[in-house]
């Protein structure tokens, strides 16, 4: 935990992990070849659309040390963005869908700017405030937004098959982007902020701008998720954005491993098929997850991914010792 | 009617007992930052399991709602003391290590404890609302010029009453007093001579016993129902940022600032709405005064 870290060493770290996030998504390219049910061709849509959201926490949570609590609430502003503007003003997709991106983007630079100033948990407390209350805002312009009658979104792709290969390309690109963000100074700026936030002020960092940068990156990640949800689902409504929704995705980074990019893409697939399979045992999923939320965090701070790598650790100084060993 | 003015008091007072529920529940929260300079997100869910501690024990064994609360209490108490025992101390036994990732640890682990509770009462109770038994059946009672419910007027008692013991402990006791060194400064109260598990644990029983009894009161016109904690929850988060974090005068001024504007701004700008008016306060607070209104800074050793 305490080790210095040497700039190459997070670079090989952040390969590796992209090595491994790569092959995750090459599995999940290569399901609708073995599986052709629906149904849980649309489990796995929703893990990934569950992918994004946790992607998009991670980077800001995970990386930049800020904990937002509206990863949830951006993705139905995204929905909505996209499904407003299509219920009122009949604006096609290929303009709805980059504003669901746009919208929740600029939405996030606003509120990062006046949680900028703060730090620990008053950025948790003012944006859980703010999750809450766009979603009851929401609920009940009901002239505007229809109320919890939620909005029909139009259709991009009409075949299951199309959208889940929909999902798959744009969680490639998010996690590519994601990657790219963090090889770049920039993304070191925000590892510096997350570890010494004076610390990296003082070697001359702009904490003001990286993370502003982090909160709208992030805040667009989960918009355009959100958009891209609302039109699979052809449905969007204010339960999106509901705090349980912000629970799991918690759940899914901190189980699959919190500061990592591989963590948040295992954590999610894993986390939201598991819940699939114990729907039929009894609809206990979430105690589950949220226990198991409470161990990881107590004792198990890199979750899943952490323990695989540590144990690959072991066994590669295990056969190196068993090698050098007369 | 009688004309604007007497609706304007009566709104005032209603908005003052709101206040003062919102206050039970952000002094506990308050208490809980000023001590572990950490935030609860299971607050609201000790506020509910107080509400169906209450419930269940009146409705169930058949017995008076005024022996039901001190039980709600008990529970409160005792979850305060669970959480305190085996998820908040680590973040001080282990006091230089954890330093750098205690926001996140305490954010997870409480939030995670939230899910844990609400899903668990989801799925052992039920998830539909349960209608509380009510402390008294009076409906209207004239206090001078305004017309109270029973209930309203002996809740809004019992919490003057334990806002008032809550000062008197803070301020006289000894406990109380170990409890403020131990917010001013931990490593400073421990040298000093202060168990400071002790001042933790205690702080975090008495802000569940706080929401608990919160819960409790409001049981007959909140219904429990497993998510009932989230909405007060939030409440008290606004209240708690605007009084200042950690300050009790603080947060007990926002909260009843809060009940008023919201009591007025619901008859006079939106009903709708209400719920909304808090934030508008958070972010005009957070953009010119962001150390609250009472913000304290802690003292050095």
């Amino acid at each position: 935990m305490t080790t210095p870290r040497h700039p190459n060493f997070l670079a090989s770290k952040l390969a590796q992990e992209m090595r491994l996030a790569l092959v995750v998504l090459a599995v999940l390219a290569l399901v609708p070849v073995a599986v052709s049910s629906p149904y849980w061709l649309g489990v796995l849509i929703v893990s990934m659309y569950f992918a994004m959201l946790s992607m998009g926490w991670n980077l800001l949570a995970g990386y930049t040390g800020q904990f937002s609590l509206a990863p949830a609430a951006f993705a139905m502003l995204g929905g909505y963005t996209t499904a407003l503007l299509a219920w009122h003003w009949k604006v096609p997709l290929w303009i709805g869908l980059p504003m669901a991106l746009v919208v929740p983007g600029l939405i996030g630079l606003v509120l990062g700017r006046i949680v900028l100033r703060l730090s620990g948990p008053y950025v948790a407390l003012t944006t859980l405030s703010f999750a809450e209350i766009v979603r009851l805002v929401i609920y009940n312009s009901i002239d505007f937004t229809r109320g919890d009658q939620g909005l029909n979104v139009p259709a991009l792709i009409d075949s299951r098959v199309g959208n889940y290969y929909l999902f798959v390309g744009a969680l490639t690109v998010i996690t590519v982007g994601v990657f790219l963000l963090l090889r770049a100074p920039t993304g070191r700026f925000l590892l510096a902020i997350r570890d010494d936030e004076i610390g990296a002020a003082s070697r001359g960092i702009d904490v003001v701008r990286a993370k502003t940068v982090a909160f709208f990156i992030s805040c667009a990640i989960c918009g355009i998720a959100g958009g891209l949800y609302g039109t699979f689902a052809q449905l969007v409504s204010p339960e999106l954005g509901l705090i349980a929704q912000t629970g799991i995705v918690i759940a899914m980074v901190v189980i699959g491993g919190m500061g990592t990019l591989v963590g948040p893409l295992i954590g999610a697939v894993l986390v939201y098929v598991a819940s699939e399979l114990l729907r039929d045992a009894g609809n206990v999923q979430m105690i589950v997850f949220a226990l198991l939320v409470i161990v990881f965090a107590r004792f198990f701070r890199e979750g899943l991914w952490g323990l695989a790598r540590q144990a690959i650790a072991r066994r590669r100084s295990a056969t190196r010792t068993a090698a050098s060993g007369v | 009617m009688t004309g604007t003015p007497l609706l304007a008091l009566d709104l005032f007072v209603n908005g003052l007992i709101i206040g003062l529920f919102y206050a039970l529940m952000a002094v506990g929260l308050t208490m809980i930052f000023g001590i572990l300079k950490i935030v609860n997100f299971a607050h609201g869910e000790f506020y509910m399991i107080g509400a169906y501690t209450y419930t269940l024990i009146s409705l169930g064994l058949g017995v008076s709602p005024w022996l039901a609360l001190p039980v709600a209490a008990a529970s409160g108490a005792l979850l305060g003391w669970a959480t305190e025992r085996w998820l908040m101390r680590p973040l001080y036994t282990g006091y230089g290590s954890w330093g750098l990732m205690k926001d996140e640890y305490a954010v997870v682990v409480t939030f995670g404890l939230s899910l844990l509770l609400i899903n668990l009462v989801d799925k052992v109770v039920g998830p539909y609302p349960v209608r509380g038994p009510a402390l008294s059946d009076v409906t209207r009672v004239a206090l001078g010029p305004f017309m109270l419910s029973g209930q309203k007027l002996i809740t809004a008692g019992v919490a003057i009453v334990l806002l008032i013991g809550l000062a008197l402990f803070i301020k006289r006791s000894l406990w109380g007093r170990q409890v403020q060194a131990v917010a001013q400064n931990r490593l400073g109260a421990s040298i000093a001579g202060i168990d400071t598990a002790r001042a933790t644990s205690i702080i975090f029983m008495a802000s569940g016993v706080l929401a608990a009894l919160a819960g409790a009161l409001l049981a007959p016109i909140i219904n429990p129902a497993p998510d009932v904690g989230i909405f007060p929850a939030v409440k008290s988060y606004v209240i708690v940022v605007i009084g200042g974090m950690g300050s009790i005068p603080g947060s007990i001024v926002a909260a009843l600032a809060l009940g008023v504007l919201e009591s007025f701004g619901a008859v006079y700008l939106s009903y709708d709405y209400r719920d909304t008016f808090g934030l508008v306060l958070l972010i005009l607070v957070l953009l010119f005064r962001p150390q609250g209104l009472f913000g304290e800074r802690a003292r050095e050793v």
